[in-house]
């Protein structure tokens, strides 16, 4: 079983979350402070390189130095439990902890460079950082303290029919440490039910894609909301009220791009979109604007605030 | 009628996959016994002609047109084959390795060109916003509102009681360096010729 | 540097013993090559003789009138390999132990290896006199001889149990069949119909169980007990002492009648195992109909105590209060047939077992389809009453699966499993669609031919492992890839039967965990070799068949069922002899700290009335526990280690200025491998020579830096990797290599090599690089 870690943890910044999702990450840090998680975050700190590195313009390498950064800046603020807000950094160091500690000729290949460029104590000693106990998911943090969360709840969504949208990469690349499961995930279900409220479970399509795809979105648009919409129609069928997140990519997938699927299909979605920080903050009795952000989302969450009240 | 000549090893392609760094360690491309489990839940395949199965079978028959093929390109990266190949196989990190060989050999380079952006604002500033190459599409799919939130980014993350995205330009620096020494410049620079 | 060993073997020479020495000349095998003459005059011994054929019963009266007349007490035969004539040389010294007897190998080391007369004449010597050396070191020792009890338990009562119970019983063996459950049987009540290959048909299961059982139950060689586990177990030489715990029936089966009122007065339902749940029962009940014991029993997990059923019962049967009973069995051998449970489905929750009520397993598919089932066998959807159009059955569900809970192994019924049932719903409603989606049809021998009556019954199979099911509008949908068309499918469907895999049961790993047995990586009962040891265990004595040991159908379950049965008869029958070179203890110095039981690989060590007991049934005498034995309690009989000093001695003895000599330690194994040299006529270096120990780790460090430092140019050791002991012996290989450098000689004098008796040329190659080797050393 791995440790998830309540204090010395580094919230890792996404660029994703930075730049689409702002309230996901202010949500994040008023979770954490309300359940009592001891975190740092580190402005040196930079981009995994995912984006890019899934749309195939990076080499694995550079991400392994670029990485292999990231991590000498949380060992060296002591800080070594990295939590992630996005599930593609997540999988990103993962695997460079991985190769990192398994393939000495990688590990020696990413000292040389850093050795190169001056910057010797970056150099990676094997072992530092463990892909399974170095390295987590914001969600997982949040999933140890779940009572805690129980105690704080102050809104009942009970009214709402709530599914979940579980990150492929978070539980399908490293599956071996995905918390309640890969095959049907359930972490996300579990989150929300100690937040008192039931989710659907299982809907057809629950552990497809969002269908971002990396280059899909940007370069092969109708392939992209082709899948896309497989799951939308389903979660529609569903009735579905809110569609829970975990991963900004997959959250901007839908959020900003349901309004287009339904003009083109010519139905009208009505799901909300929310990150599962921003949704515990909303039941916390977070701000809307200054703590969930909810001014840069696409479909607006207005009306889902309204109908609570 | 194929012939498969004596000397020839179809598994060398197979192999040098295998030797990939984007490989993970046991990866059981050459244990596939083509159930097409992989395919059965693929979102590429269930939208168009990629087939990860029969990606895999090429693979191992030592067919390097797969690398020209392009349904390559349709791979989603859910790595939703990954997590249920009963065999350990990966079909999407094989697909990954493909499109890199793809790319090393010269043929990819339109299908990678307009994501360079990612390199150059990591470059210049640290991060991975979307390249603005695609801002005009996305502002015409999603709305103008999302165009607004990008130009006033800054004043909600204030009211967030969040900085202003920038990273120290000493950090900048040291990115800036380490991707010269991976020649990641170069690569780019081979991208965009 | 260190001084640790004594130049001097830490033996006495025991030069008052009177030693024989008869030399066989073999028709010339060895004495075309050996001078015999000269031989005899470098002999040193009260008797030496010669003889054409030694092995002759002439050659036998030589030897004993010697013996007697000259009053001999240790005997050398310098002849051919002791693997070919040993027995008959120990035979032949009678009245003497036949272990004071040795044989220097003239033949297939000497005479049939080296072609130069003079040198193999002087090697002949030397190994007449390190086997004159060793003799003296002998001491008389007895073979142990056991007996075991004429008795034996098989736990688990399934197919596989009750098989070997009557076979067993049958060849005159008291057997105690002992069943956890309530009744015998196990999972073959359950399944319904059986498959007959040859006859394309399918029979009834219960009706060819039944017999079987009957006359089970009515042997009177054969003591069931149900409701009944084993609690601890120990073992002797072939003796097991077993405790068994039994849970009470809360119905006296001596008295009920099987009459059923209680069923009707008891408020308590509960689901019915006996149908994979799809059944309600009450809380007392009769496993099924053809139970054995033919009486009810009280599930008290669920019994309320309200005492209905008691005041309906005309027998007065009934009674709530019962103790467990705890009772001794001794027994002379174990066979386990704790059989197998099969994998949870809610394992592989894309399949939609625990969603959709018409998402079903194949066992309860048979359950269905079972005239005695829920549905009376008509078969119906669960979710309503109605037959389905469509069946789509998918394979490999936890079989062939490296996934997290999956098993890698293929469950090797479950195509059969399919094809049987397919063919049932075929025969008795056409109309419905069967499609069986597949990764490999297997289906070997006759089988095959059962499969194609399959297809002919317009059973249809598509090629693909799907990877999801899902419910659209009243449909059930299967995803999958029909890989022979390359075509991406969702089928749509009413039922969806699970195929799913074969997994050791619980039982499996209670049992081997209390009797130490070891497990596969799968967790099913280990076999000692499975090639050529297919029932035997690691425990002498303990013996599996059935799915205990792996998947298996019904067939091939009885079949190991009666190999276990006929090995048990063999050490009923023949008792047995046991070689006396095992280990034995001293109670006296023994501090009972247990290294010794946690370090031996053969498990021959146990506790017993608080001390430590060394079964010589399981003991190989391989000495591992004498170099942890800290207060030195632990012997092994037989003066092995004085009689290697005494060898090693004897070998270097007369080495002149110049040779070369080389000493190779070989067990059982490499030394049938060294023997096969001789037999092909491959030459080899005359500086090798062979020592045959007991086992390689016998071998011990001070052996060897005595050999070393006492003229002995490099030792070689040989080992034959499928060995328990080899990477004993690999590690402790390094360990001397740094010894040796402690006492300032070159670590490359000592060679670890792999032997295999079919690869003696390899051997062969071995001793001459390692002769070059070491004659290219300063």
């Amino acid at each position: 079983m791995r440790n998830i870690p309540d204090k010395n943890v580094m919230l890792f910044k996404s660029c994703l979350v930075s730049g689409e999702y702002p309230g996901v990450e202010s949500s994040t840090k008023y979770v954490f402070d309300k359940v009592g998680i001891e975190y740092i975050a580190d402005d040196r700190q930079s981009c995994c390189t995912g984006l890019g590195h899934y749309s195939d313009v990076y080499d694995q390498f550079s991400t392994t130095v670029i990485g292999g950064r990231n991590f000498n800046i949380a060992k060296k603020t002591n800080h070594a439990k990295i939590a992630m807000m996005c599930s593609t950094c997540y999988a990103i160091h993962k695997k460079v902890a991985k190769l990192l500690n398994n393939n000495e000729k990688v590990r020696e290949d990413v000292n040389n460079v850093y050795e190169e460029a001056n910057l010797s104590e970056m150099k990676y000693e094997e072992g530092s950082i463990d892909s399974s106990n170095n390295i987590f998911h914001v969600i997982e943090l949040l999933y140890n303290k779940k009572d805690e969360i129980g105690k704080n709840i102050k809104i009942d969504l009970s009214k709402f029919r709530i599914a979940t949208h579980h990150a492929c990469h978070y539980c399908k690349i490293q599956y071996e440490d995905a918390i309640k499961g890969f095959r049907d995930p359930t972490i996300l279900d579990d989150l929300i039910k100690s937040c008192g409220v039931e989710t659907v479970g299982w809907y057809d399509h629950k552990r497809a894609t969002c269908g971002a795809g990396f280059r899909q979105r940007f370069v092969n648009r109708d392939l992209s909301m082709k899948v896309t919409s497989d799951k939308l129609l389903s979660l529609n069928e569903e009735k579905i009220d809110i569609l829970v997140h975990m991963c900004p990519n997959c959250q901007m997938q839908f959020d900003r791009y349901q309004p287009f699927i339904g003009k083109e299909l010519n139905i009208d979605f009505n799901i909300f979109h929310l990150n599962i920080v921003q949704l515990i903050a909303f039941l916390m009795g977070a701000d809307p604007y200054k703590v969930m952000g909810i001014q840069t989302h696409t479909v607006p969450i207005e009306p889902l605030i309204e109908k609570v009240k | 009628m194929d012939t498969l000549k004596i000397d020839e090893n179809p598994l060398d392609l197979a192999e040098k996959i295998l030797k990939d760094i984007k490989s993970s360690e046991g990866m059981g491309l050459l244990k596939c016994i083509q159930c097409g489990m992989c395919t059965s839940m693929c979102p590429g395949a269930r939208n168009s002609d990629y087939n990860p199965r029969d990606m895999i079978e090429r693979v191992l028959e030592g067919d390097e047109t797969i690398i020209e093929d392009e349904n390559i390109w349709n791979c989603f990266y859910c790595y939703t084959c990954h997590s249920i190949c009963p065999v350990g196989n990966s079909a999407c990190e094989v697909n990954q390795i493909l499109r890199q060989m793809a790319i090393n050999k010269g043929i990819a380079n339109d299908k990678v060109r307009p994501f360079t952006g990612f390199i150059d604002v990591m470059m210049d500033l640290g991060l991975g916003k979307i390249p603005s190459i695609f801002h005009d599409d996305l502002t015409r799919d999603i709305g103008e509102e999302w165009k607004e939130k990008n130009l006033h980014l800054d004043e909600i993350r204030e009211e967030l009681g969040l900085k202003p995205l920038s990273m120290p330009k000493e950090s900048i620096k040291e990115i800036r360096s380490l991707l010269k020494l991976t020649k990641l410049d170069k690569r780019v620079e081979k991208i965009n010729e | 540097m260190i001084k640790m060993y004594d130049t001097k073997p830490p033996i006495s020479p025991k030069l008052d013993l009177r030693v024989g020495v008869f030399i066989c000349r073999c028709g010339g095998n060895i004495s075309d090559i050996v001078d015999i003459e000269k031989v005899k005059e470098f002999i040193n011994a009260e008797v030496v003789e010669e003889f054409e054929n030694l092995c002759s019963l002439n050659g036998r009266k030589i030897i004993r009138d010697s013996i007697v007349n000259k009053d001999l007490d240790r005997v050398v035969i310098a002849a051919c390999s002791p693997i070919t004539h040993e027995k008959t040389f120990q035979d032949y010294i009678q009245p003497l132990n036949p272990y004071l007897m040795d044989m220097a190998n003239l033949r297939e080391q000497c005479s049939w290896i080296h072609e130069n007369p003079k040198k193999a004449t002087e090697k002949s010597i030397t190994l007449i006199n390190a086997s004159i050396e060793k003799v003296r070191q002998s001491q008389v020792v007895d073979p142990i001889l056991c007996q075991t009890p004429e008795s034996a338990a098989v736990i688990g009562a399934g197919i596989s149990g009750i098989n070997a119970a009557l076979s067993l019983a049958k060849q005159g063996v008291k057997t105690y069949l002992i069943e956890k459950k309530a009744s015998i049987g196990g999972n073959m009540v359950k399944i319904g119909k059986v498959f007959s290959p040859v006859k394309l048909a399918e029979e009834c299961g219960m009706c060819l169980l039944n017999p079987i059982m009957n006359e089970t139950i009515w042997h009177e060689n054969i003591e069931i007990m149900t409701n009944t586990k084993v609690l601890s177990t120990e073992r002797r030489a072939g003796n097991f002492n077993i405790l068994l715990e039994s849970n009470p029936r809360y119905v006296d089966e001596k008295k009920c009648i099987s009459c059923g009122k209680c069923i009707d007065a008891c408020p308590v339902e509960v689901p019915n195992r006996w149908d994979d749940g799809l059944s309600m029962r009450k809380a007392i009940y009769k496993p099924f109909s053809q139970s054995y014991p033919d009486a009810y029993t009280i599930d008290m997990e669920n019994c309320e105590k309200c005492g209905k059923c008691m005041r309906k019962c005309p027998m007065d049967a009934i009674y709530l209060k019962g103790e467990k009973e705890i009772t001794p069995l001794n027994v002379g051998a174990v066979v386990l047939a704790t059989g197998h449970k099969t994998f949870d489905p809610e394992l592989r929750p894309e399949y939609g077992y625990n969603r959709y009520e018409d998402v079903i397993t194949q066992s309860e598919l048979g359950r269905i389809m079972g005239v005695n089932g829920p549905t009376k066998g008509k078969l119906k959807m669960l979710s309503k009453d109605q037959v389905p159009r469509r069946i789509v059955m998918i394979q490999c569900v936890g079989s062939r699966d490296e996934k997290p809970d999956g098993h890698g192994y293929c469950s090797k019924v479950c195509c059969m499993v399919a094809l049987k049932n397919a063919n049932i719903i075929k025969h008795k409603y056409p109309d419905t669609d069967v499609i069986i989606c597949y990764t490999d049809m297997r289906t070997p021998g006759m089988y095959e031919k059962y499969y194609k009556h399959g297809q002919d019954n317009g059973i249809r199979l598509i090629r693909g492992r799907p990877g999801e099911v899902n419910k659209k509008g009243d449909c059930l949908v299967v995803r999958v890839e029909d890989t022979l068309q390359r075509k991406f499918t969702e089928i749509e469907t009413d039922m969806v039967v699970l195929s799913t895999a074969i997994e050791p049961s619980k039982g499996s790993e209670e049992i081997a965990d209390i009797m130490d047995i070891g497990l596969t990586e799968d967790l099913f009962i280990k076999e000692t070799h499975p090639k050529i040891k297919p029932v035997a265990t690691d425990v002498k004595g303990a013996y599996v068949c059935g799915t205990a040991q792996g998947p298996k159908d019904i067939t091939d379950s009885i079949m190991q069922a009666n190999a276990a049965a006929s090995k048990v008869a063999e050490i009923m029958n023949d008792g047995l002899e046991i070689e006396p070179f095992v280990a034995e203890i001293d109670d006296e110095k023994c501090n009972l700290c247990e290294d010794c039981i946690s370090i031996c690989k053969y498990k021959a060590m146990s506790i017993k009335d608080d001390q430590v007991y060394i079964d010589p049934m399981s003991c190989s005498g391989c000495g591992k526990c004498l170099t942890v034995c800290k207060p030195r309690a632990i012997n092994i009989h037989g003066n092995i280690d004085e009689k290697i000093f005494a060898t090693i001695s004897g070998m270097l003895k007369d080495k002149k200025e110049g040779e070369r000599r080389m000493l190779v330690f070989l067990d059982q194994v490499g030394y049938t491998a060294a023997d096969n040299i001789g037999v092909n006529r491959i030459y080899y270096p005359e500086s090798i020579y062979i020592i045959k120990v007991h086992s390689v780790n016998r071998v011990m460090p001070k052996h060897i830096i005595y050999a070393l430092e006492n003229g002995a140019d490099g030792v070689f050791i040989g080992e034959y990797p499928g060995d328990l002991m080899y990477q004993e012996v690999e590690k402790k290989m390094n360990q001397i290599r740094e010894e040796i450098k402690e006492h300032d000689m070159d670590p490359e004098r000592l060679q670890f090599s792999n032997v295999y008796i079919p690869y003696f040329r390899g051997l062969a190659n071995k001793f001459k690089e390692f002769d070059d080797k070491i004659g290219a050393m300063p």
